[in-house]
């Protein structure tokens, strides 16, 4: 059974490249604008792992990863963030959120498939 | 205006509130022009990303279907080990430079924080440039108290537009090159 992944960015461009690498390498993508988006498209389709930037409009990424660990179903699910910051307070932060990876932009999507392989096969 | 029949007084006066006028004026004009100016860029670079990626997805979809023919052609068992090598290594060439493409088309999520936070700091900077405004300031008398009353004024002005905005815009992007970032797995 295909594995399924939510992209949420609120960059087209990004959403686009993040859609284009993950397909090719056999998953399906659902794709969110932000985080607000991004928690009722969780709610809706249980997904396998969800990516996530940090900087959006409304509900960021560390908000959308600490709503999600509150979901019974997504507590285990794997969360990476992926973000143009990499400052050692905030990527704290978002493992204090519960976030299980942090990816700094820009992704190169051989080395990105070959992380989501590795946590979700 | 500066009248001649004003005293050495009045017309000291009279010329700083016509220095703080003007630099308000012209200060806010040019950087209404770089606001402006980085608008455009942003719109621009968005329309460029979204030219790009869907000629990049064209592309990558011929070129799959190449690949397919091709595929088809050397299935046939016709070809020379030569060729079918040759075309196996193209075939990594190319998956190579798509890998690299799709990093380097991360651009403009990068180059439209960057100018979202440079418009900020220009909205702050025409704040303390509206703050130095004096036209509607009635003219001080003669009396060096009344000028220094206004200066006074306006200095507080521009401090509360610093103090509002003292905690500036994050600066979320530190990236000075395209190539990929780092991974770490908690």
């Amino acid at each position: 059974m295909m594995k399924t992944i939510l992209a949420v960015d609120d960059s087209g461009s990004l959403r686009q490249m993040l859609s284009f690498s993950l397909k090719a390498a056999g998953y399906g993508v659902i794709e969110a604008v932000d985080g607000q988006d991004g928690l009722n498209k969780a709610k809706q389709h249980q997904v396998d792992l969800v990516l996530t930037d940090q900087n959006m409009p409304g509900m960021d990424g560390l908000s959308l990863i600490k709503a999600l660990r509150g979901l019974k179903n997504y507590q285990s699910v794997p969360i990476l963030m992926l973000t143009t910051e990499s400052g050692d307070d905030i990527k704290a932060m978002g493992r204090a959120a519960g976030a299980n990876g942090w990816l700094v932009k820009p992704f190169d999507p051989a080395r990105l498939t070959e992380v989501v392989k590795k946590l979700i096969g | 205006m500066i009248a001649n029949d004003m005293s050495p007084s009045e017309r000291l006066n009279a010329q700083v509130m016509h220095l703080l006028s003007g630099v308000s004026e012209h200060g806010d004009q040019h950087l209404a022009e770089v606001e402006r100016d980085l608008v455009q860029m942003d719109v621009l670079l968005d329309e460029a990303i979204k030219k790009l990626c869907a000629s990049f997805m064209a592309i990558h979809h011929a070129v799959d279907l190449q690949q397919e023919a091709l595929d088809g052609l050397l299935g046939d068992g016709m070809q020379s080990p030569e060729s079918v090598a040759r075309i196996e290594a193209l075939r990594g060439e190319i998956r190579q430079h798509v890998g690299a493409a799709v990093t380097g088309l991360q651009f403009q999520d990068m180059t439209s924080q960057l100018i979202g936070r440079m418009v900020q700091h220009l909205a702050g900077l025409r704040d303390v440039f509206g703050a130095l405004d004096t036209s509607e300031s009635v003219l001080p008398e003669s009396n060096n108290e009344v000028l220094l009353a206004t200066l006074s004024h306006i200095s507080d002005r521009v401090g509360a537009c610093c103090t509002e905005r003292a905690g500036g815009v994050r600066s979320t992007v530190n990236q000075r090159h395209m190539d990929s970032g780092d991974i770490e797995l908690f």
